[in-house]
C-alpha cells in the first residue's frame, strides 16, 4: 500500500510534468521578492500582474518570492498588495531577471478620488475558495474584549468559522470540532491557543504579519487536521530602521522592538506581552493572597538573515505561559513553546525551496491541595518536525508544489507527583510515541484560458511506536488482553491518500464559478468532555483502538466582484462527511486514566451549508458581511438510541457584520455585530426522585437550543499623533445577556420546584488601550 | 473531588482574581420550555450491613417543572432480593410503592441481586457489598479560608485496603441542620483509591458557614462497589449545576439495572463516627 502510493505520487508527477517543464527557448523568467518599502518585510500574497497579457500573473509566496516566465519582450507589470500603493513597472525581458519590488504603504484611505491603481481581481481569478485572509489593519481596528486585539476572535467573524463560545478561543470550521483545526505559527503547530482559560488567544497581534484561514479546498501542502488551517506568519523585523511598538491596556501591556542586524540583509523582532492584574495582589494584607500568582505572558522572537541572492535563513520562537497559583489550595500552569528554523533556497529562477526544523511543546500542570493532600498532575505533547517544501514556477500558467513532512510526536498523558507528606501515590502513565509522515505534490495550471485547476495528492502515514503496552477492550470497556512492545516497534500503522482539487472557471471579467473537493485525515485527537476548552484537555494518538478521523468535503461557489473590484462577493455551498469521530461514554473520567481508550465511542458526522460573504477592502468604509446557513449532525450507535442528533456546533443561522469607517485622519470608528442560533444542548424532559432528591430525566441528546446569541461591539481610535493612538472599545453595547450556560437546580425557596438558571459572562464592558510607536 | 470540579472551581477563583469584570458574570432565573417525557419507572433500592429492614421504592418520573414532590408510586410489584449464599427475601409493600425486607441481613463480601417484576416486565440488578472500611478517627480544625470565609476542616482518617479498587462515599451531617442541608455545599463526596491505593487517608470535608462550635458532626463512610460508584458519580454530574451546565452531554446516570429503568440497586457497608466542634 505504502510503496504503491509513493509510486503513484511520482507517476502523477511525471504525467503532469512534461508539458509544464518544457520551456521554449525564447522564454525568460522574472523573479524576486516583493517587500514593504518602509520596513523591508516580505509581503505575502502580493499580486504580480502582466498588464499586456490578459489573465497572466502570479503572486508572492509565504516568503515574498515570485517567479513568472514569459516570452521575450517588453511588459508593463503591476504589483498589487492590499493597503499599499500599486506599483507599475515596465520591464524589458531579454534574459532571466531578478527584480525585487518594494511597495509603499498607503497612508490613509480617505476620499478616494484618485484610484491609486488597479485593484486585484484575485477573488474571481484564483482557484482559492473557502479561505480568507485577515488584514493587519482590520485586526487593529475591530473592537475586542478588554481592548486586547485577537486574531482568533477576528477570524471567527468570517462565514464558515464559528466561535466555540465566549470563554473559548476555539472555533468550529464548517461543522468540525475545535480539535480539527490546524493552527500553525511559523509552521509550528500550536496545541493550545488559549490564555486565561480561553478568554484570549496566545497570539500577540503585534508580532503577526499574515493570517489566513482555510475551511475548504485546502491545498495538499497542509495536512493532519480535518476541518481547517489557520496559518499565522510572524513579522520578520524591520530591515531598515530600529523601532518599536507597544500598547497599554486594562488587562495586559505589549512591547515590540525590531530592527536591522545588517541593513537590508538581516533583521530581528522581539515582542512581549504580559498581564498585570496580579501585581495588585501584592498589596493585599492577606498573606495567602499576596503570595498568589496570576498572570500570562507571551514572548515572540524572530531573526532572519539573507545570505546572498539565493539563500535566506529564519529562526523564530514563541514562548508563552499561564500561571495561576493560590497558595495551599490550587495552582495551574500551562504553556506552549515553539521554535522554527527555516532555510529558503532558490534553485535557478524557477524553483523555490524552504526547509524547516520545527519544535513544538505544550504542557499543563495542576497542583492541588497542601500537606497531606498535595499532588501535582502534569500532561503534555511534544513534536519534533522536519519539513521541506518546493515550489516550481514552470510557466506563468503552471506551478508545481511538492514536499515532505515528518513529525515525531511524544504524548505525555499524565503524571501524578505526590507532595512529600501527601497520602497520594505518585503515578506516571506510559508515554506514547508516534511518527507522522506525509508527502504531497500539487499542480496548478491553466489548461484553457479562463479555467484554472489546482490538483494535488497528499499521502500521509502514521505509526504508533513502542515502547509501550496496548489493550484490547470488550464492549463494556473491560481489558481483554495486553500487548507489550519494545522501543521503536511498530504498534499500529495507518495511511491515507488525500486527494485535493479545486478549479476556477471565469464566466466573465468579474465573475467565476469555483469547485473543490478535499479529503483530509487526522491522526491526533483532543479528548474533552466539557463544553469549555480546558488546558487539561488531552491530545492522544490514533492507536489499535482509536482510528484516524477522515473527512470528505465538496464545495462549489459563485464569485463576483463589483464596481471595479471594490466589492468582492461570494456564495459557497458545501457538504462535508466526517468519519471516526469521537464521543465519550457516560461518566467518562478522562484524566489520569490508563484505560482512557475504553471510554471512547466512535461515530460519524456530516455538515452542509451555504455561506455568503460580501467584503469591501477599499475606501473610507470597509468591512464585510457574512451569513451562513448550515446544519451539522452526528451519529453514534450508543448515543440517542443510534439516531442522528444535532452536533453541539450545529448553528442554523450565523451572521457577522464588520464595518470600519475612516472618518478623518484623527478618528477611525468600527463596529461588529454578530448573531447566531443557540448551540444544541441537552436539557431534561422530566424529573424523578432518588434518595429524596429531584433528579433530571434526559430523553434525547442535544434536543434543545440555547437562546440565540447576538452582540454589538464598537470602537473608536483617536490618533494622537503619528506615533500614538488611543482606542476606546465597548463590548456588548446593548448589554445583551447572552447565556454562557443554562443549568437547572432545586428552587432554594421551594425545594419542590425546579428552576432554570442562566449564567452570563460578559455584559456591557468598556475598555481603553493606548498604543504607541517609537 | 474530580479534576473537573476542581478545575471549574479554580477557574472561577482565577477569573475573580484576574479582573473584577468576571464578578459581573451574573446568574438569573429564566424560563425554558421543556418537553414532557412519558412517565418512566424509577427503582431506588439499597442493602447495607446495618440492621434491616432495607427498602426498595418504585415510582414514576414526572414533568420537569411540575411543582410537586409527588411522583406516582408503583404498587403490586414482585420485589425479591437474593444473595449469593442462598438467602432470599420477598419484600413486602408497606406503603404504596415502598417495599421492605422481612428477614434479610446484609453481610459484607456477599453479592446481592434485586429482581423486580412490575407490569409484566422484569428488572434485575446486582451489587457486591465490599468489605467494611472503618473510620479510625475524626478531627476538626478551624480555618480562615479563601476571602476570609471561616469554617472547619474536618478530616476523616481511615486506611485504604491494599488491593486497588476501593470506592467510597462520605455523608456528613450536622446536628443543627436538617439532613438535606449539607455542611460543605456538596451533597456527598465520592472518591476512589485510584491515586491513593493502600494509603493512610485523611479525607477533608470543608465545612462552611453553617456549622458552629458545639455542633455535632456525624460522618458516614460508605464502602461501595464499582457499579454504585459509577451510578453516584454520574448522578452527581447531573445534580451539580456547574457540572451539568458545562458537560457536553448530560445523560441519565449509569444504572446497574436491566431493561432500562431509572435508578439503581446498591449494596454497601456503613461506618459512622461523630465529633463535637470546639
Amino acid at each position: 500500500m505504502r510503496r504503491i502510493s509513493l509510486k503513484f505520487i511520482a507517476a502523477g508527477f511525471l504525467f503532469c510534468a512534461p508539458h509544464t517543464l518544457l520551456i521554449a527557448q525564447e522564454r525568460y523568467t522574472l523573479s524576486g521578492i516583493v517587500k514593504n518599502a518602509e520596513t523591508g518585510e516580505a509581503l505575502i500574497g502580493a499580486n504580480i500582474v502582466v498588464k499586456d497579457l490578459k489573465g497572466v500573473g502570479t503572486s508572492s509566496n509565504a516568503y515574498g518570492f515570485y517567479s513568472i516566465t514569459l516570452a521575450q519582450g517588453e511588459y508593463t507589470v503591476l504589483i498589487q498588495f492590499l493597503g499599499f500603493r500599486v506599483k507599475q513597472d515596465t520591464i524589458l525581458l531579454q534574459h532571466d531577471r531578478t527584480l525585487n519590488f518594494e511597495l509603499t504603504p498607503e497612508p490613509i484611505r480617505l476620499n478616494e478620488v484618485v484610484v491609486t491603481g488597479e485593484r486585484s481581481d484575485k477573488n474571481v481569478t484564483s482557484t482559492e475558495m473557502s479561505s480568507n485572509r485577515l488584514e493587519v489593519r482590520e485586526v487593529q481596528s475591530i473592537p475586542v474584549l478588554l481592548g486586547e486585539r485577537d486574531i482568533m476572535k477576528t477570524i471567527q467573524l468570517f462565514p464558515g468559522v464559528k466561535s466555540a463560545g465566549e470563554g473559548s478561543t476555539g472555533f468550529y470550521a464548517r461543522g468540525g470540532g475545535v480539535d480539527q483545526n490546524l493552527i500553525v505559527l511559523d509552521e509550528a503547530p500550536v496545541y493550545n491557543s488559549s490564555h486565561l482559560l480561553g478568554f484570549l488567544s496566545v497570539f500577540n497581534s503585534d508580532a503577526i504579519k499574515d493570517v489566513k484561514v482555510m475551511t475548504g479546498g485546502i491545498p495538499a501542502e497542509y495536512g493532519g487536521r480535518l476541518s481547517s488551517v489557520l496559518d499565522i506568519r510572524t513579522n520578520d523585523g524591520n530591515m531598515k530602521n530600529y523601532g518599536g511598538t507597544g500598547g497599554i491596556g486594562l488587562l495586559a501591556s505589549r512591547l515590540s522592538f525590531e530592527g536591522p542586524l545588517v541593513k537590508d540583509q538581516g533583521s530581528f523582532i522581539i515582542s512581549a506581552r504580559r498581564t498585570y492584574a496580579d501585581l495588585f495582589l501584592k498589596f493585599s494584607k492577606d498573606t495567602t493572597i499576596n503570595r498568589a500568582s496570576l498572570y500570562f505572558y507571551d514572548l515572540n522572537a524572530k531573526t532572519n538573515y539573507t545570505l546572498g541572492e539565493k539563500d535566506r535563513i529564519f529562526v523564530s520562537g514563541y514562548f508563552g505561559r499561564d500561571n495561576f497559583n493560590y497558595p495551599n489550595t490550587f495552582g495551574f500552569s500551562w504553556g506552549n513553546a515553539t521554535a522554527t528554523a527555516r532555510w529558503n533556497h532558490i534553485f535557478g529562477d524557477h524553483l523555490f525551496s524552504n526547509t524547516s526544523f520545527i519544535f513544538s511543546n505544550y504542557e499543563y500542570s495542576n497542583t492541588v491541595g497542601a500537606g497531606t493532600s498535595e499532588f501535582q498532575i502534569t500532561s503534555g505533547i511534544q513534536d519534533v518536525n522536519f519539513k521541506t517544501d518546493f515550489q516550481y514556477f514552470a510557466s506563468s500558467q503552471s506551478t508545481v508544489k511538492f514536499g515532505f513532512n515528518s513529525i515525531y510526536h511524544t504524548f505525555m498523558p499524565g503524571n501524578v507527583t505526590a507532595g512529600s507528606t501527601s497520602f497520594t501515590n505518585s503515578l506516571a502513565l506510559e508515554r506514547r510515541f508516534a511518527l507522522e509522515n506525509a508527502a504531497y505534490a500539487s499542480h496548478e495550471l491553466e489548461p484553457l484560458s479562463g479555467l484554472k485547476v489546482n490538483y494535488g495528492l497528499r499521502f500521509s502515514i502514521f505509526t504508533l511506536l513502542g515502547p509501550g503496552h496496548t489493550y484490547n477492550y470488550d464492549a463494556s470497556g473491560t481489558a481483554l488482553d495486553t500487548m507489550s512492545y519494545a522501543a521503536g516497534a511498530k504498534i499500529q500503522t495507518y495511511s491515507n491518500l488525500e486527494p485535493r482539487i479545486s478549479a476556477n472557471m471565469n464566466l466573465d471579467e468579474t465573475s467565476s464559478i469555483k469547485a473543490s473537493y478535499m479529503r483530509t485525515a487526522q491522526y491526533l485527537h483532543l479528548l474533552s468532555n466539557s463544553t469549555t476548552t480546558n488546558p487539561s484537555d488531552l491530545w492522544v494518538p490514533s492507536s489499535n483502538n482509536v482510528k484516524p478521523q477522515t473527512a470528505d468535503q465538496y464545495a462549489v461557489g459563485y464569485f463576483r466582484n463589483f464596481n471595479n473590484n471594490e466589492l468582492e462577493a461570494s456564495l459557497e455551498i458545501y457538504y462535508k462527511a466526517m468519519h471516526n469521530l469521537i464521543d465519550y461514554k457516560n461518566g467518562a473520567d478522562l484524566q489520569i486514566n490508563p484505560a482512557v481508550e475504553s471510554l471512547l465511542l466512535y461515530g460519524k458526522g456530516w455538515s452542509y451549508g451555504a455561506e455568503f460573504l460580501i467584503r469591501k477592502h477599499y475606501g473610507p468604509i470597509s468591512g464585510w458581511l457574512g451569513y451562513t446557513l448550515s446544519r451539522t449532525e452526528e451519529q453514534f450507535a450508543p448515543i440517542n438510541n443510534g439516531a442522528p442528533f444535532p452536533a453541539r456546533q450545529d448553528r442554523t443561522h450565523d451572521i457577522s457584520v464588520v464595518a470600519i469607517y475612516d472618518y478623518s485622519t484623527i478618528w477611525t470608528f468600527s463596529a461588529t455585530w454578530v448573531y447566531n442560533t443557540g448551540n444544541a444542548v441537552t436539557f431534561p424532559s422530566g424529573n424523578y426522585l432518588i434518595d429524596g432528591r429531584l433528579v433530571p430525566y434526559y430523553t434525547e441528546r442535544n434536543g434543545y437550543r440555547m437562546p440565540a446569541y447576538h452582540r454589538l461591539d464598537v470602537s473608536a481610535t483617536w490618533t494622537l499623533g503619528p506615533r500614538s493612538n488611543l482606542n476606546f472599545s465597548i463590548y456588548n453595547v446593548y448589554d445583551r445577556m447572552n447565556p454562557y450556560a443554562i443549568s437547572f437546580r432545586q428552587d432554594p425557596n421551594d425545594p419542590s420546584k425546579t428552576q432554570a438558571v442562566q449564567t452570563t459572562f460578559f455584559p456591557f464592558i468598556p475598555s481603553v488601550t493606548y498604543n504607541f510607536k517609537f | 473531588m474530580t479534576m473537573k470540579t476542581l478545575f471549574l472551581k479554580s477557574a472561577l477563583y482565577a477569573s475573580i482574581l484576574v479582573a473584577g469584570f468576571v464578578l459581573l458574570a451574573c446568574e438569573k432565573v429564566v424560563s425554558i420550555d421543556l418537553n414532557n417525557a412519558s412517565p418512566h419507572l424509577v427503582i431506588d433500592g439499597t442493602v447495607t450491613d446495618q440492621q434491616g429492614p432495607y427498602s426498595v421504592t418504585l415510582s414514576l418520573s414526572g414533568d420537569y417543572f411540575e411543582p410537586s414532590l409527588y411522583f406516582p408510586p408503583v404498587s403490586n410489584a414482585l420485589v425479591v432480593v437474593t444473595d449469593n449464599q442462598g438467602q432470599r427475601d420477598t419484600l413486602k409493600e408497606t406503603t404504596s410503592g415502598t417495599y421492605l425486607s422481612t428477614k434479610l441481613q446484609g453481610i459484607a463480601g456477599r453479592t446481592y441481586t434485586l429482581s423486580v417484576i412490575s407490569d409484566g416486565k422484569e428488572y434485575d440488578g446486582s451489587s457486591s457489598m465490599p468489605q467494611k472500611v472503618l473510620i479510625d478517627s475524626l478531627y476538626a480544625i478551624q480555618r480562615t479560608g479563601f476571602g476570609g470565609e471561616s469554617g472547619y476542616d474536618i478530616y476523616v482518617m481511615f486506611r485504604d485496603p491494599t488491593e486497588l479498587g476501593n470506592y467510597y462515599r462520605i455523608n456528613a451531617r450536622s446536628s443543627t441542620l436538617i439532613p438535606a442541608d449539607s455542611i460543605d455545599g456538596r451533597r456527598y463526596r465520592l472518591f476512589t483509591d485510584k491515586l491513593t491505593n493502600g494509603n493512610e487517608m485523611a479525607e477533608r470535608i470543608r465545612a462552611g458557614r453553617n456549622v458552629n462550635p458545639g455542633d455535632t458532626i456525624t460522618v458516614e463512610l460508605l464502602s461501595i462497589d464499582k457499579s454504585a460508584y459509577e451510578y453516584y458519580s454520574t448522578l452527581r454530574d447531573i445534580l451539580s449545576s456547574d457540572r451539568s451546565a458545562t458537560s457536553l452531554s448530560p445523560a441519565n446516570p449509569i444504572t446497574n439495572l436491566s431493561n432500562g429503568p431509572l435508578g439503581y440497586f446498591a449494596a454497601f457497608t456503613i461506618d459512622t463516627k461523630s465529633i463535637v466542634l470546639k
